[in-house]
């Protein structure tokens, strides 16, 4: 009786199939989700507060005076509020209070920088960016970093301690429209005080 | 002539009925062992280990040594596949007379090839939806995903998902939409995440909230209902050579990690992986009926609507245990629920070979209905003489 070897083919084809099977890259457009996870700023990094505090920025130890034409919305999770500046979409800014040092300014630095595509720095490189305010709430960092690219970005963060924790206030966005919110910015941050209410 | 008559042989071995025993027994034996391996395995990766490999390997505890123990069940399936298909050729003669186990011999061949298409093809994934969520994606309950997300539009993300077989497979990924290259650093399928203690040496993580964290890789779970925290090192390396840091990614942790390049936000995650569907389903009611005036369970049922512009479908659709939904592709069952039986989960299923055992078994019926019928009148007809 002839054996027919063709019917083996589907098989073979299978068993090879098995043994070459791959995973690539899927891409897909998808709508943001219901319930966006709080974000910290525009490159967010801080953790979620998943106990979902009431975080009122004046009755947790530093206020400020919001400059003419500026507007604060309540933030959520560990963002204490969002200032809007006049006219902007294109540039945000952010309040955050964290306890402790929370890693230090050369640690946060290089972390805004890497936000927007710098790469790290050491401290001596730190100290050449940092510049110094005083305030009624004590001495301001305060860090001003503008990314490389054809289309730059540019990050200006605040740091103060007040208590026991640190406060960072940043400004990030589109490089032109963050230079015309710079002023405000700076403006803001020299009002800063301690809340009375403390 | 000597070629030929090895040849023969080997054709006369591989269509022994000899053979067909020994593969059953196997199969048996490969059944019962893995039934009890579950236990410790859990069902996936027993089943992976025993039945859908063609080698059982087994490693001697605190070695890196893996030894071949036993046939494993794709082997094991396939020699039978072989056996029955040269079984075939070689014994039963092409007639009417022999019709029907032939439709039996072809029935039997396709339940095996489906199965072997089923290991190969088949998805399984979940949807968790809660009631009132519309949902268009399923998440894979085993696998993991690094996900790299364009955020910059207000209303829609760009996401590239790399799983995590290629992360573990190739060094550097690139894809012609991105703007950097993911240099891949280390992926973990487990391990136990912590903040780092004051004065830990310098971390290889230069970004992100990873950056003030520490890991430690751990065996990778397997048991059913169990999640692994896997953990992937990754540097988005931009096209001019310049490193953006390398991120500590994992499952565990919500934070969004990112930067900006070129004004656009690019944000980086860990999570399970993710099919996108081109529908979704809004889950309008779950219902948990149990057996009057006690817990038992009665019934669970999903009450969906299904919104596929493209197919131009928009209906109601209950899915319950049994009547699950198909459609593009996939199938809907009803699996689990929670929260106070306000969520539901789906298990969705894409198997392109899902229909090879129904035809297999109709054809085994008609095969031996053909069969029997012939020999029952074949009886009738020899009384009569």
């Amino acid at each position: 009786m002839r054996t027919n070897f063709a019917a083996l083919l589907p098989i073979l084809a299978i068993l090879l199939t098995a043994a070459c099977r791959d995973e690539g890259i899927s891409r897909a457009r998808v709508p943001k989700e219901e319930a966006p996870a709080p974000a910290m700023g525009m490159g967010g990094e801080m953790p979620h507060d998943e106990a979902g505090h009431d975080h009122s920025a004046h009755a947790q130890g530093l206020r400020w005076t919001l400059p003419s034409g500026w507007k604060e919305v309540p933030g959520t999770g560990m963002r204490l509020a969002t200032l809007v500046p006049p006219g902007g979409l294109k540039t945000e800014g952010t309040v955050v209070s964290l306890p402790g040092d929370s890693g230090g300014e050369l640690a946060n630095a290089n972390r805004w920088r890497g936000q927007i595509g710098l790469p790290a720095t050491d401290e001596a490189g730190v100290a050449a960016a940092r510049t110094k305010l005083t305030t009624k709430a004590g001495p301001v960092s305060v860090y001003d970093f503008t990314s490389g690219g054809a289309v730059k970005t540019r990050l200006i963060a605040a740091v103060v301690k007040s208590g026991d924790s640190t406060w960072f206030f940043k400004l990030m966005g589109e490089a032109g429209a963050t230079e015309s919110a710079r002023g405000g910015f700076l403006q803001l941050i020299k009002s800063l005080a301690p809340d009375a209410q403390k | 002539m000597r070629r030929n008559d090895a040849l023969s042989r080997l054709i006369d071995g591989l269509s022994s009925l000899k053979l067909t025993l020994v593969c059953l027994a196997l199969l048996m034996i490969l059944v019962v062992a893995c039934t009890l391996a579950q236990v410790e395995l859990g069902i996936h990766l027993a089943v992976e280990r025993f039945i859908r490999s063609f080698i059982v390997w087994w490693a001697p505890e605190g070695s890196s040594l893996r030894l071949p123990v036993f046939p494993g069940g794709g082997m094991v399936g396939g020699v039978l596949l072989l056996n029955l298909t040269f079984a075939q050729f070689r014994r039963l003669e092409l007639s009417w007379r022999k019709g029907g186990l032939w439709i039996v011999h072809i029935g039997l061949a396709l339940l095996f090839i489906g199965e072997f298409a089923t290991a190969v093809l088949q998805v399984e994934s979940n949807m968790a939806i809660e009631e009132g969520q519309t949902k268009s994606f399923s998440e894979d309950y085993r696998n993991m995903e690094v996900v790299v997300s364009d955020t910059t539009d207000p209303k829609v993300n760009d996401e590239f998902g790399i799983p995590a077989s290629l992360l573990k497979s190739r060094r550097e990924i690139s894809d012609a939409a991105l703007p950097f290259t993911l240099r891949v650093r280390g992926y973990y399928d487990n391990a136990a995440l912590s903040r780092s203690a004051p004065g830990s040496p310098p971390s290889v993580v230069t970004a992100g909230v990873g950056a003030g964290m520490s890991f430690s890789p751990r065996p990778a779970v397997t048991a059913d209902g169990e999640i692994n925290t896997s953990v992937a090192l990754v540097e988005p390396v931009l096209k001019d050579g310049t490193s953006l840091g390398v991120f500590l990614l994992s499952n565990a942790l919500g934070a969004p990690q990112g930067f900006i390049h070129e004004g656009r936000n690019w944000k980086l995650a860990l999570r399970l992986r993710r099919y996108h569907h081109p529908f979704s389903l809004t889950l309008k009611d779950f219902k948990h009926d149990r057996y009057p005036g006690t817990e038992i369970p009665k019934n669970f049922s999903s009450l969906v609507r299904l919104k596929d512009a493209a197919a131009g479908d928009d209906r109601d659709v209950l899915i319950y245990m049994n009547s699950p939904l198909r459609h593009g592709g996939l199938t809907f069952y009803q699996a689990s629920f929670g929260k106070n039986d306000t969520l539901s989960v789906l298990q969705v299923v894409r198997n392109p070979a899902w229909t090879l055992p129904y035809v297999s078994c109709l054809l085994v019926a008609l095969g031996l209905l053909w069969h029997f019928g012939l020999m029952l009148r074949k009886s009738l007809g020899a009384r009569k003489v």
